[in-house]
């Protein structure tokens, strides 16, 4: 080994480089690592050259072609020390070779992360690192970490390595990378941290093996204890064992032997090595070597006495039958050696149910097995509280939608949307009907929601020439322009400003309404108290507003009320809002919705919020159709919020890109080329000329 | 991932190709007529099965024949006759070879030399684990330059052999070497080298391992022997699955159990889950490691394979892994929700608890796709964090399992 300490193999300061960086998995590690410890100074993939990997800030990585380009363009203090290996099995050994090439003399340490290297490439890999003195960790290593010093290499820790490493007083060797997290989480029961957490692969050839990490452990000040996880497969174990018999290693050890459930029937474990070769080499002639190293018994979680008597004699640590005795058999090792705990243990481990659903036959289960709902640890409690007991909207995962989709299909001859043929929407001839199917992924419950849902796509359709999104149309047909992209000039003319506030006002009653337990948004019965909620709207707007004064800085307005044209009474109201509230009048029809926001102009005034009462506008009423349409599909959870949250905005948008093609079509006819042009003359210059 | 060869895919298409010496032999079925006169030419001979057995299996079914109508008899009933439970994928016969010397070789890679070696005993024709370590000699070889002549006769001179023999066997061991280094194995064994009265030098039996992960062995042209398996269609349907693509891994290894259906993730959490539940009665159908980030269509085609076979029989689903590394939990889990939902539509209702544990990116999102289902399935569970030890999940699980059989049993009387 080249390396003489554990901080030799990682350190803070240590630059790192990534083979293959662009890679799937490569990438997202990456990224992950440079947030963590911000030690990645450069990665190659071969075409990739002059890309950059982004992470943010200064700590983005630049991407280059081959190592050697790399090498030839990095200033010296930015030259790797570090290596990790992420390419697919067949480069591997073109990669190391010329990291052994061109890194020869700099770089002290190759993790080869990669699964699947042939055996015959390991032990070559081995060859040229020993020549070259570089120390090579792998190959399928998942890495290592180095808890005192904040940083890692690889995936160790997973997406929240500091939740995992606390630093503290173990070092874990895991032939296993899961491993190594596993045992981290069980040991802060302990209150034990780690110093070194290390992965050392499990391929038939270990290339690091546990006697070559031994001597570095032994060395190490901050290590006081050293967890072992090993699994079947080869005779790592026996040299290393003889190794700290001969040079009476200090530290004690406690042991995890996975596998002695396979033996004597023909399964390969989880990992390449894990198979028995013959002596020495299966589970439970390791588990043999070590029990006559420790000269004790392996630990009995029922006798925790007996066990630390026996510890405290043989001193040299213990063997754990399961994993979860780990966390016993630490604490009779800490009695028994006499080491402090490097922190206050966190909660004792024991089953923690986050949600529990055993339906009513779990009353005749025995009591042990009747679990209820336990404390959900941050951050997580908050999420589940959001995402699951909310119960309000579908949680939908990711997937590759290149060729996908839920929202249309084509058989070859028959299209349909959401599994409704076309040519059945046809029949029942109905834009609306058939455009809310596309949206919400379910025909709208009621006809009035239809004719609602159209009214809102006629009011959406024009406010006069002079709104931004006409002007949009109009300026394109001015241009010369077609139709299609004077369509497209009425949409790019729309923003959360002018047309999207909708959006903010169904985000504004899906927050209030979340927390009731209301099913039919057209029920005055189901209806919560609305005005018990508006006071306590209005009451924590006026706070915050007079906060914000107080301050100086701007305040969240309460969106979709007042409208520069109706704003000049005590009571105003926007004249395409009456229009959905006769509707609704006319066919004795209940909106809780609109109700709110009318209520909500209402109290703004009594408390003072306002000076009057604003008008509640056509973008409000819009949000409010929508959110009464997708209401039971959220209770449901078969549409997700957000998509409840677009409907306004996309309502509006529909509408109004019909009236945009109006204002082109007018426009084209009537008007002259570039007449939307403004003179020179009445362009005002804000900048003095300086040439 | 390894595949394997016995003695008569050695004799039929590598020995000739390395120039490996080897004893004329004859595949069942084989004409009388053409056994007589190899019989006459031979003098006698010995009847094998082609199967794959480990240590010295096969000794028990190996027959000598010196005539022609016991030899097809014989042949006939060793193909027939199972060998440590396997059944033979034929039988063969090969020329007896009077020896004067039984010489044992291996070369394999040794996690001790962190290389290949090559092991020599004048002790051949025994299991080598019996032979006194006094009397074996393992050199390293040098993974680049390979084995050369000199080494190995220096190897046999440590044992006590020298003169004409000596270079006679060292130059067939390069020979060997050449056949191991050139086709990807892992592992060569052959026990013995009989060596006759002449000084002839023949390979008398053979076993090889080589790694699927070596592309010389996908390119050494060899033609792999099939042998018959007791393997059950879902084991078949998951080998095929789980050779269809490198996404993500599809590997279970059947455990003989019917209690628990464990989907497990991450090869240290597969083993100790399975290790605990074994421990604990739990009975688990099999080993399994469905880790390794796997996309939704290829997670979701697992999981179907997995309902599909076992669902309805199985006492308890368990979906288990530690805190993932790099594993998306929302992807892996809505596609064994929509999995499970299918199986479900398509063969009815089940009546199982599932018991769920789990760490690692987008962890709720997850959690909330599989308890969707779970609740429209109507199907009693019990969901885990990360900051629940794996292996008490899975004695949970275990223990869970034991008491609604019971509960069933009880309610089916």
């Amino acid at each position: 080994m080249r390396a003489k300490t554990l901080q030799d193999l990682l350190k803070k300061g240590d630059r790192i480089a990534v083979s293959n960086i662009t890679g799937r998995e490569a990438q997202k590690v990456s990224v992950i690592s440079q947030g963590y410890c911000g030690n990645i100074v450069a990665g190659w993939a071969l075409g990739k050259d002059g890309q950059k990997i982004t992470v943010g800030g200064p700590n983005n990585i630049p991407v280059f072609g081959q190592f050697e380009d790399m090498m030839n363009n990095l200033p010296k203090s930015k030259k790797p020390n570090k290596i990790i290996v992420y390419s697919p099995p067949d480069a591997v050994y073109g990669d190391v070779k010329e990291v052994v090439r061109f890194g020869k003399g700099i770089v002290e340490t190759i993790y080869v992360i990669t699964e699947h290297v042939a055996i015959e490439v390991t032990a070559k890999l081995k060859t040229l690192c020993n020549e070259a003195n570089i120390d090579i960790v792998g190959c399928n290593t998942l890495g290592i970490i180095n808890a005192h010093d904040g940083v890692r290499i690889g995936a160790v820790g997973g997406d929240s390595p500091s939740e995992s490493f606390i630093p503290g007083s173990v070092t874990i060797i895991s032939n296993s990378g899961n491993m190594v997290n596993t045992i981290s989480s069980y040991l802060q029961s302990n209150g034990l941290g780690i110093s070194f957490g290390i992965s050392t692969g499990k391929d038939a050839l270990i290339l690091t093996q546990l006697k070559d990490l031994l001597p570095l452990v032994e060395k190490d000040e901050k290590t006081k204890i050293v967890v072992l996880y090993i699994e079947p497969g080869g005779t790592y174990e026996k040299e290393a064992i003889e190794w700290m018999k001969k040079k009476k290693f200090s530290k004690p050890v406690i042991t995890f032997i996975a596998g002695s459930f396979a033996e004597g029937i023909d399964v390969s474990l989880g990992h390449a090595g894990a198979v028995v070769e013959g002596k020495d080499t299966s589970a439970s002639a390791k588990m043999a070597m070590f029990d006559d190293y420790f000269s004790i018994e392996p630990f009995d979680p029922a006798k925790p006495e007996k066990a630390e008597k026996a510890i405290a004699k043989a001193k040299k640590g213990v063997r754990v039958n399961t994993l979860h005795a780990l966390v016993p058999a630490a604490t009779a090792l800490l009695r028994a050696l006499n080491i402090s705990r490097d922190f206050k243990p966190k909660r004792p481990l024991s089953l923690n149910p986050w949600i529990v659903g055993l339906g009513p036959k779990a009353n005749n289960l025995p009591r042990n097995l009747i679990l209820y709902q336990g404390i959900i640890p941050p951050p997580y409690d908050e999420l589940v509280q959001k995402q699951i007991k909310s119960g309000l909207g579908r949680t939908v995962s990711k997937q590759n939608m290149r060729n996908a989709s839920h929202a249309s299909s084509n058989d070859g001859s028959i299209p349909r949307i959401y599994g409704y043929s076309l040519m059945n929407l046809m029949e029942e001839a109905s834009f609306a009907r058939a455009t809310l199917l596309y949206w919400i992924g379910e025909k709208p419950t009621h006809n009035f929601e239809v004719e609602l849902f159209e009214m809102c796509l006629i009011a959406s359709l024009t406010n006069g020439p002079g709104t931004i999104s006409a002007i949009g149309a109009k300026v394109s047909a001015s241009a010369g322009n077609e139709a299609n992209t004077a369509m497209m000039t009425t949409l790019g003319s729309m923003g959360l400003t002018h047309g999207g506030n909708g959006k903010k006002a169904a985000k504004l009653l899906i927050d209030r309404f979340s927390g009731t337990d209301m099913k039919n948004p057209y029920s005055k019965k189901d209806a919560p108290d609305l005005d018990a909620m508006v006071k306590d709207h209005v009451n924590n707007f006026r706070k915050l507003k007079a906060h914000a004064k107080d301050a100086g800085v701007d305040y969240e307005k309460i969106p979709c009320l007042g409208h520069p044209v109706f704003n000049k009474d005590a009571i105003n109201y926007d004249p395409r809002e009456r229009e959905v509230t006769k509707y609704l009048e006319n066919h004795k029809r209940y909106n809780v919705f609109l109700d709110y926001y009318h209520r909500l102009t209402k109290e703004l005034m009594n408390q003072g919020a306002t000076s009057k009462a604003h008008a509640v506008n056509v973008d409000a009423a819009i949000s409010c159709v929508c959110m009464g349409i997708a209401w039971p599909f959220l209770v449901d959870k078969k549409i997700t919020v957000e998509r409840a949250i677009d409907l306004p905005l996309i309502t509006f948008a529909l509408g109004r890109v019909s009236g945009g093609a109006g204002e082109y079509l007018d426009h084209r006819e009537s008007g002259s080329g570039m007449d939307m042009r403004v003179p020179v003359s009445e362009c005002k210059s804000l900048t003095r000329s300086k040439d | 991932m390894s595949l394997k060869i016995g003695e008569l895919t050695f004799l039929e298409q590598l020995a000739s190709r390395f120039g490996i010496p080897t004893p004329d032999h004859l595949v069942e079925p084989v004409p009388q007529s053409k056994l007589q006169e190899k019989l006459k030419k031979w003098g006698s001979g010995i009847v094998k099965p082609d199967v794959l057995s480990g240590k010295r299996g096969k000794a028990g079914t190996i027959r000598k024949v010196d005539n022609a109508q016991d030899a097809i008899k014989t042949l006939k009933n060793v193909a027939a006759s199972e060998v440590s439970d396997q059944q033979p994928r034929t039988a063969y016969v090969v020329q007896t070879v009077p020896a004067d010397y039984e010489i044992f070789t291996a070369i394999t890679y040794n996690s001790s030399l962190l290389g290949p070696s090559l092991t020599i005993s004048l002790k051949g024709g025994m299991d080598i684990e019996s032979v006194d370590e006094k009397d074996k000699v393992t050199i390293p070889v040098d993974v680049f330059q390979g084995l050369n002549a000199y080494q190995a006769s220096e190897a046999l001179s440590r044992l006590g052999m020298e003169g004409k023999l000596n270079s006679r066997l060292s130059l067939v061991f390069v020979k060997l070497w050449d056949m191991f280094t050139s086709t990807g194995m892992m592992s060569c064994e052959v026990n013995p080298w009989r060596v006759t009265k002449n000084g002839e030098i023949y390979a008398c039996d053979f076993k090889a391992t080589f790694d699927e992960s070596n592309r010389k062995t996908s390119d050494s042209g060899i033609d792999w022997p099939e042998y018959p398996t007791k393997e059950t269609q879902f084991e078949s349907e998951m080998k095929s699955w789980s050779a269809s693509s490198h996404q993500g891994q599809a590997h279970v290894s059947m455990l003989g159990g019917q209690r628990i259906l464990p989907m497990l993730f991450g090869g240290g959490a597969s083993t100790i889950t399975v290790e605990t539940l074994s421990q604990v009665g739990g009975e688990p159908i099999f080993l399994s490691d469905f880790g390794g980030n796997p996309p939704y269509q290829r997670m979701k085609g697992t999981a179907s394979i997995c309902f599909d076979n076992f669902l309805h029989t199985c006492s308890l689903l368990l979906i288990l892994g530690g805190k993932a590394n790099n594993t998306l939990i929302d992807v892996t889990f809505s596609a064994i929700a929509d999995a499970l939902q299918e199986c479900v539509d398509d063969k009815g209702p089940v009546d199982i608890p599932v018991v769920i544990g789990r760490g690692g990116a987008h962890l709720v999102q997850g959690f909330a796709a599989l308890k969707k289902t779970l609740d429209n399935c109507s199907l009693p569970y019990v969901i885990f964090g990360p900051d629940t030890p794996i292996t008490l999940v899975a004695e949970y699980a275990a223990n869970l399992a034991i008491s609604y059989e019971k509960l069933k049993k009880g309610a089916a009387k």
